[in-house]
């Protein structure tokens, strides 16, 4: 690694612009990207910090931009950091924003409202099965099993906001960890 | 029209309690968009979604459709801004400090063991959102089309959006 001369802002701007438009497919494919750009091709961090990185950004928000957050902050710490994310997030947001005028101003034309159409029901079958893919993945036993049903009954039976929900879950996972350590 | 400050304030909130990957977003903003401020018709809630995974940013550029609802052009860019600002805060905490975290069995472990309840409550806004936005043979078969490619081929989404909206335009 390249230590003696820092890496310029605007190459960190500039190559996370460019994984922020070409980075089609989110998510994993955008890790994917982030890696072998930044480990593979520019050796700006190592592979076992990425993977740190790669840990502590499924704490909080999308990982694709933690991952972004990251690799910028080892480069040129908080700037650096931020510079990466603004980069990243940069295009999407554009891209995202004039999507929305378009649509916000010609909502009302006949064809718009026919693509939409066959738009929306995709979009619930696509949400149907990143539930079915992540329960897979995160449901381990019978504990997690009836949180689950405890979350999908208490927002689909009793209404209750999402939010609430998550801290419930929080306030009991953080008591169960609690618990384990003390019994380890 | 909102005022920019109490939509910085909303989607700071929102930003805090984003946990296990974006798809929680969905259930969330929905509640506060559709149900609580009445932002957005399930209908363009749904359409804002389809836009969002247009681009190959996170799911979380929800808030750049609704903000802009909310608030035109600055409206989309203090949501982006503030959904971003507790994660990127986060990960240039950890990026200082992640030597010394010692704690982090503690938090990884709540983590994990809260995604079973953010799986339920993905599940939950399937359900609710095809129930009340969903409706004819036409849109069933779609779903089911829609369902299949996701589950058992590896086309990206975005195609798969954007298919679909030729689909519609061409049988409507």
């Amino acid at each position: 690694m390249n230590k003696s001369k820092p890496v310029s802002l605007k190459e960190i701007f500039l190559t996370f612009v460019k994984i922020g438009l070409t980075g089609f497919g989110g998510g994993m494919a955008i890790v994917a990207l982030v890696e072998r750009i930044c480990v593979h091709e520019k050796n700006w961090i190592s592979s076992e910090e990425f993977l740190h990185g790669l840990a502590f950004g499924q704490i909080l928000g999308p990982f694709s931009l933690n991952v972004c957050t990251f690799t910028g902050h080892h480069l040129r710490g908080i700037r650096g950091g931020v510079t990466a994310a603004v980069g990243f997030i940069l295009p999407s947001f554009l891209l995202v924003s004039l999507l929305s005028w378009i649509y916000f101003t010609y909502n009302k034309l006949p064809q718009l409202q026919a693509a939409l159409r066959g738009t929306n029901p995709v979009i619930i079958s696509l949400i149907v099965v990143v539930a079915i893919d992540m329960g897979r993945k995160q449901i381990k036993g019978a504990n997690g099993a009836l949180m689950a049903l405890a979350a999908f009954g208490a927002t689909v039976l009793l209404n209750f906001n999402a939010a609430w929900v998550l801290l419930a879950a929080a306030l009991w996972s953080l008591g169960m960890s609690l618990y384990r350590r003390e019994n380890a | 029209m909102t005022s920019l400050v109490s939509l910085a304030w909303i989607y700071l909130r929102i930003g805090l309690v984003f946990v296990g990957g974006g798809y929680v977003l969905i259930p969330l903003l929905n509640h506060i968009m559709v149900e609580q401020y009445r932002w957005l018709t399930l209908r363009q809630f749904l359409d804002g979604l389809a836009l969002s995974q247009l681009t190959p940013g996170p799911l979380a550029m929800l808030a750049t459709f609704t903000g802009f609802r909310a608030g035109g052009f600055l409206g989309g860019l203090v949501a982006t801004v503030f959904i971003f600002i507790p994660c990127v805060v986060l990960m240039l905490i950890v990026g200082r400090n992640y030597h010394r975290l010692k704690r982090i069995d503690l938090i990884k472990g709540t983590l994990d063991g809260l995604l079973p309840a953010v799986v339920g409550l993905v599940a939950a806004a399937a359900w609710n959102l095809g129930v009340s936005s969903l409706s004819g043979a036409k849109e069933l078969i779609i779903m089911a089309i829609g369902f299949a490619i996701f589950k058992w081929t590896k086309v990206s989404p975005m195609l798969v959006i954007l298919g679909a909206g030729l689909t519609g335009l061409l049988i409507n």
